[in-house]
C-alpha cells in the first residue's frame, strides 16, 4: 500500500451467509479516502453483497467494518446514510409515483408544524439536480424518467445528503455508451470534491479507466487488490474466473448468406421509430446499435407483435405477413429474447422445464393433455446442449444465476425451433464465463442458418458477433457498417452524432 | 414415493389429522340410545366418542362439500392471478334459478306430471349453466374492460345477488319433486353419499386440469408472470375467461349440492361464502400473488375450516367466538405455510 492517509473504510474478515451459500467469507481489504475503488467478480462472487453491507442494506454475520478506524455496525440504510454512506443501484430505489423532489427529500421533507413546504423543497431539489447536470422539472414523477436519469437522481440524493462514500452497484449495466460517459464525468467531479467511490461492475474497460484500485472477489473470498495502472484486463479476468481464458469473444468465422428470412420495410411508429428498413438473411447476425431510447427495443417489440406500428410492412421468408400479437410472431417462427429477463423472459415461479416448454405446449400435447415425458426429454436435452448449470431441469428458475436464467429463456425459442431470433441485450447482468458461452451459442445459432437480430448496448459484443451493424438514432437508421469496416469509433460516432444534434 | 412426503399438501393433511386427533381426545363422549330397527323401541345405550361418530363425520363432510367445490374453482382462479368475490352471489343466483325450474316440476308446479328424472336433470343443468355463464361474464368483463378482477367481481357480487332478489321477489323457492331431495340426501352407512362423490370428482378434475393439461400449465404461467406469458405467445385473455368460467362452474356445482341437500333456496343463500371459499383456497396453499396452489390443498383447506367450526361445537366453546377463532386460524395457517415454504426453498438451494 502506498496510500499515505489512513484508510476511510476497512473490511476485516467480513462474512455473510445466505441459506446454502457463503456469500462472503472473511473478506479483508481497505479503501483509501477519495479513491475510486472497484469491486469485481463473477455473478455470485459477493461483490453486490459487500456493497450492500457497506450501505447498511445487509448486516454481516461476522467480521468488522471500520469507518475512519472506528468499528461500525449499521442496522438500516438510514444508519449508513447518517454516517455519510449512500448506495446507487438499479433496483427500485424510489417511489416511482412520487415526484423527483419528493423522492429526493423522502426521509426529511422540509416542513413547518407538520405541513410540507413544497416551494422550498422544489427549489432545493432544482439545485441538487443541477449539481449532477440533470435539467428536468423536479415536479415530474420518477416513473417518467429514463434509467439513466433516475440514476442521476440517486446520485443527486447522495450528494445532497453530504455522502462521503458512494457505493455504485452496476451503474452502467443499462446505460448506453454516451450516458455512461456522462456518468464517468460526474464520478470524476465527485472525486475532485473528495468523495470516495466503491464501484461494483462487470465491465473491464470502464473499471480500468475509472478506478484507482481493483479488488477482485471470487466465491465470496477476497482474491487480490490491484492498482488499476499496474494490471491488465487479462489478469483481472483470470483472477475473477480463477483460470486463464482464451478469446472472450469467438470471432464469427463463417459468412453464410442464405435467403432473406426477415424483411422489414419502412416500418414507422409515431414517436418511437421512423421508416426503418432492415433485412436479415439466414445465417446472419445483424447487430442493432443505438443509445437507450433510440428505438431499438421498440422496434423489436413491434416486429414481435407486442406494440402496434402505423405504417410499413413485414415479410417473413418472402411472404407478406400480419403480426398482431406475439402468438402470430411465434407461429411465423420468430422468437424474442426480451431485454428484461425477470419481468418479460421468464416465469420465475416455475421450474426450468416449464419455462423451456412454455411457448410450445400445444405441440407437446394431444387433446389438451400434456405429454410430460416428452417435455422432460426435450428440456433435458436442451439443458445438456446449453450447459445450464443447475442440478436438473426441474430446478426452480428463480434459484439460477443470471447467465443460466438467460440460457433457459433462450432455450424456450430453441425448443420451438424458431428460425428467426431477436435477442435484446442477451448478456445483460451475466457474468464473464456465462457471457462467453452465450456468445458462442449465438454464433452457433447463426451458423446453423438462423437469422439473428442482436440488440446490445455493449459495442465490443456487437462488433465481435455481428455480420453487419445497423445504427439507430432518434428512431431512424443513421448508418450501416459492414463487418470489416466496423470499429468502436465509427459506430460510436454514428450513434452519438445524431444524439448531440438532438440535444441542441 | 418420497414425493408424497415432500408434497405441499402433506403438511396440511397432517394438520387435518392432528385437529381430528385433538377433537377425538378432548371432545369427550356422548350417550346414544340404541333402538331396535324394526320396532323403534329403545333397547339399550352406548357411549360414543363425540367426534369419532359417523353422524359427526357426515355432518363435517356434508357441510364443507360446497365450500370445497367452490374452493377448487377459486384455487384455479387464484393461481392465474385472479380473484372472484362474487362466488357467493353466483352460487345464490345459480341455486335460485335451478330451484325455480325444479319447482315447476314439483307438486305445486305446472309440470307436476312430467318425469321427475328429466325435471331433476334439467334443474341440475340449469343451475350449473347459470354458474358457468356468470363466471364467463366476469371473465369477459375483466379482459375486455381491463379492470382489476377485484373491482369487477365486487360489482357482480352485488349484481348477481340483486338479480336473484328481484326474480324471487325475496321469497324462498321450495317444493321440488320429492325424489330430487331424496337422491341428494341418500345416505349409506350414515354418510350422505352424493355430495361426497361430487366433491371427490371435482377435486380430481381440478387436480388433473392443473397438473396435466395445457391450459392448466398456462394458468400457472399467467399467474406467475403475465408479461412473460404474453411474450411467450400464450392466449392470456382466453385463459383468463376460462378460469373465471371454471370459478363460476364450480359455484354452479356447489349450488346443485346446496339445493339438493337443503331443498330450498332464496336470495340470501350463500351470503358471505366468498370469504370462506377464498380462505379455504388460501389455507390450502394458494398464493394470492399467483402461480401457486393445488386442488387437493383446496379440499384440505375447506376441511380445516370446517373442523374448526365443528371443534367449537364439540368442545362446547361459546358459539359467539366462532368467527374470531376462524379468522385467527386462517391467518396462522397462511403464516405457517409461508414459513415452511421458505424452509423448503432453503433446503432446495443447499448445494
Amino acid at each position: 500500500m502506498t496510500t499515505t492517509s489512513p484508510p476511510i473504510l476497512c473490511f476485516e474478515g467480513v462474512t455473510k451467509r445466505f441459506p446454502g451459500v457463503m456469500a462472503l467469507d472473511g473478506v479483508t481489504f481497505d479503501v483509501a479516502p477519495g479513491e475510486c475503488h472497484a469491486l469485481m467478480g463473477e455473478n455470485g462472487a459477493g461483490k453486490s453483497t459487500l456493497g450492500k453491507i457497506v450501505a447498511g442494506v445487509l448486516r454481516p454475520d461476522g467480521g468488522v467494518l471500520r469507518l475512519d478506524g472506528r468499528a461500525i455496525r449499521f442496522r438500516t440504510p438510514s444508519d449508513a446514510a447518517a454516517a455519510g454512506i449512500s448506495i446507487v443501484h438499479q433496483e427500485l430505489a424510489f417511489c416511482p409515483n412520487l415526484s423527483i423532489a419528493e423522492n429526493l427529500f423522502l426521509s426529511r421533507l422540509p416542513s413547518r408544524r407538520g405541513w410540507v413546504r413544497w416551494r422550498d423543497m422544489q427549489q432545493q431539489a432544482r439545485g441538487m439536480l443541477a449539481r449532477v447536470g440533470l435539467e428536468v422539472d423536479p415536479r415530474i414523477p420518477i416513473e417518467r424518467l429514463s434509467t439513466a436519469q433516475e440514476q442521476l437522481v440517486q446520485i443527486a440524493e447522495a450528494v445532497g445528503r453530504g455522502a462521503r462514500i458512494i457505493v455504485m452497484d452496476e451503474p452502467t449495466s443499462s446505460l448506453s455508451q454516451v450516458e455512461s460517459q456522462r456518468l464517468f464525468e460526474i464520478i470524476a467531479d465527485l472525486r475532485s470534491r473528495g468523495v470516495t467511490i466503491l464501484y461494483v461492475s462487470h465491465r473491464m474497460d470502464e473499471v480500468l479507466r475509472l478506478c484507482d484500485r481493483i479488488t477482485v472477489l471470487r466465491d465470496g473470498q477476497h482474491v487480490r487488490t490491484r492498482r488499476a495502472s499496474e494490471t491488465t484486463t487479462d489478469e483481472i479476468v483470470q483472477l475473477m474466473i480463477g483460470r486463464p481464458i482464451g478469446e472472450c469473444f469467438p470471432a464469427h468465422k463463417a459468412e453464410p448468406r442464405g435467403a432473406v428470412r426477415l424483411d422489414v420495410q419502412h416500418l414507422t411508429a409515431a414517436g418511437r421509430f421512423e421508416d426503418v428498413t432492415l433485412t436479415i438473411h439466414g445465417g446472419e447476425i445483424v447487430g442493432l446499435a443505438g443509445l437507450v431510447g433510440a428505438g431499438r427495443s421498440e422496434l423489436a417489440r413491434a416486429i414481435f407483435g407486442i406494440d402496434r406500428f402505423d405504417r410499413g410492412a413485414i415479410r417473413v421468408d418472402g411472404r407478406p405477413v400480419t403480426i398482431r400479437s406475439p402468438r402470430d410472431a411465434i407461429d411465423l417462427g420468430i422468437g424474442l429474447l426480451p431485454e428484461d429477463r425477470k419481468r418479460q423472459g421468464l416465469v420465475l415461479s416455475m421450474t426450468c422445464r416449464e419455462n423451456v416448454s412454455l411457448a410450445m405446449l400445444p405441440t407437446l400435447s394431444r387433446g389438451g393433455w400434456l405429454n410430460q415425458r416428452r417435455e422432460r426429454g426435450m428440456a433435458g436435452e436442451l439443458f445438456g446442449q446449453l450447459r445450464v448449470k443447475a442440478p436438473h431441469a426441474d430446478t426452480p428458475t428463480a434459484s439460477l444465476s443470471g447467465g443460466n436464467q438467460q440460457k433457459v429463456a433462450l432455450a424456450k425459442w430453441l425448443a420451438r425451433r424458431c428460425p428467426i431470433l431477436i435477442l435484446d441485450e442477451p448478456t445483460r447482468g451475466v457474468d464473464v464465463g456465462a457471457k462467453a458461452e452465450i456468445h458462442a451459442l449465438i454464433d452457433r445459432l447463426a451458423a446453423e442458418g438462423r437469422a439473428v437480430l442482436l440488440i446490445s448496448s455493449e459495442l465490443p459484443e456487437l462488433l465481435h458477433l455481428s455480420t453487419r451493424i445497423v445504427v439507430l438514432a432518434g428512431g431512424r437508421i443513421v448508418g450501416e457498417v459492414a463487418r470489416g469496416a466496423a470499429s468502436q469509433d465509427v459506430v460510436m460516432r454514428l450513434m452519438a452524432g445524431i444524439a448531440s444534434e438532438r440535444l441542441n | 414415493m418420497l414425493d408424497i412426503f415432500r408434497a405441499k399438501e402433506t403438511g396440511l393433511l397432517a394438520v387435518v389429522v392432528l385437529l381430528g386427533g385433538l377433537l377425538a381426545v378432548f371432545g369427550g363422549s356422548v350417550t346414544i340410545k340404541q333402538r331396535d330397527p324394526a320396532t323403534g323401541r329403545v333397547t339399550g345405550q352406548v357411549e360414543v366418542n363425540k367426534f369419532l361418530q359417523r353422524a359427526n363425520f357426515d355432518n363435517i363432510l356434508k357441510s364443507c362439500s360446497w365450500t370445497a367445490v367452490m374452493a377448487v374453482g377459486a384455487t384455479v382462479l387464484i393461481i392465474a392471478g385472479g380473484i372472484d368475490l362474487s362466488v357467493g352471489s353466483i352460487y345464490c343466483l345459480a341455486a335460485v334459478s335451478g330451484a325455480m325450474l325444479l319447482r315447476a316440476f314439483g307438486p305445486t308446479g305446472p309440470w307436476d306430471g312430467a318425469s321427475a328424472v328429466w325435471g331433476g336433470i334439467a334443474g341440475v343443468l340449469l343451475t350449473i349453466g347459470v354458474g358457468l355463464a356468470c363466471g364467463i361474464a366476469n371473465g369477459l368483463m375483466v379482459v375486455l374492460l381491463r379492470v382489476h378482477p377485484f373491482i369487477i367481481t365486487l360489482g357482480t357480487m352485488s349484481i348477481f345477488r340483486g338479480i336473484a332478489f328481484v326474480t324471487t321477489r325475496a321469497q324462498a323457492i321450495t317444493d321440488y319433486p320429492p325424489a330430487f331431495g331424496e337422491f341428494f340426501r341418500y345416505s349409506a352407512g350414515d354418510l350422505t353419499i352424493v355430495p361426497i362423490v361430487i366433491v371427490v370428482l371435482v377435486v380430481a378434475a381440478g387436480h388433473l386440469f392443473l397438473r396435466h393439461t395445457v391450459p392448466g400449465r398456462q394458468v400457472h404461467a399467467i399467474g406467475g408472470n403475465e408479461t412473460a406469458s404474453l411474450f411467450s405467445g400464450l392466449p392470456v385473455g382466453r385463459i383468463k375467461v376460462l378460469v373465471f368460467g371454471l370459478g363460476g362452474l364450480a359455484a354452479g356445482i356447489a349450488a346443485v349440492i346446496s339445493i339438493g341437500v337443503f331443498g330450498a333456496a332464496d336470495s340470501s343463500t350463500g351470503r358471505g361464502y366468498e370469504l370462506d371459499v377464498i380462505a379455504a383456497a388460501v389455507v390450502g396453499g394458494a398464493s394470492l400473488s399467483g402461480g401457486r396452489g393445488s386442488a387437493i390443498g383446496a379440499l384440505l383447506g375447506a376441511l380445516v375450516i370446517q373442523l374448526i367450526a365443528n371443534g367449537i361445537v364439540i368442545l362446547e366453546i361459546d358459539q359467539n367466538y366462532t368467527e374470531i377463532i376462524k379468522g385467527a386460524v386462517i391467518i396462522a395457517a397462511v403464516v405457517l405455510d409461508r414459513m415452511s415454504a421458505t424452509l423448503g426453498e432453503r433446503r432446495m438451494l443447499r448445494p
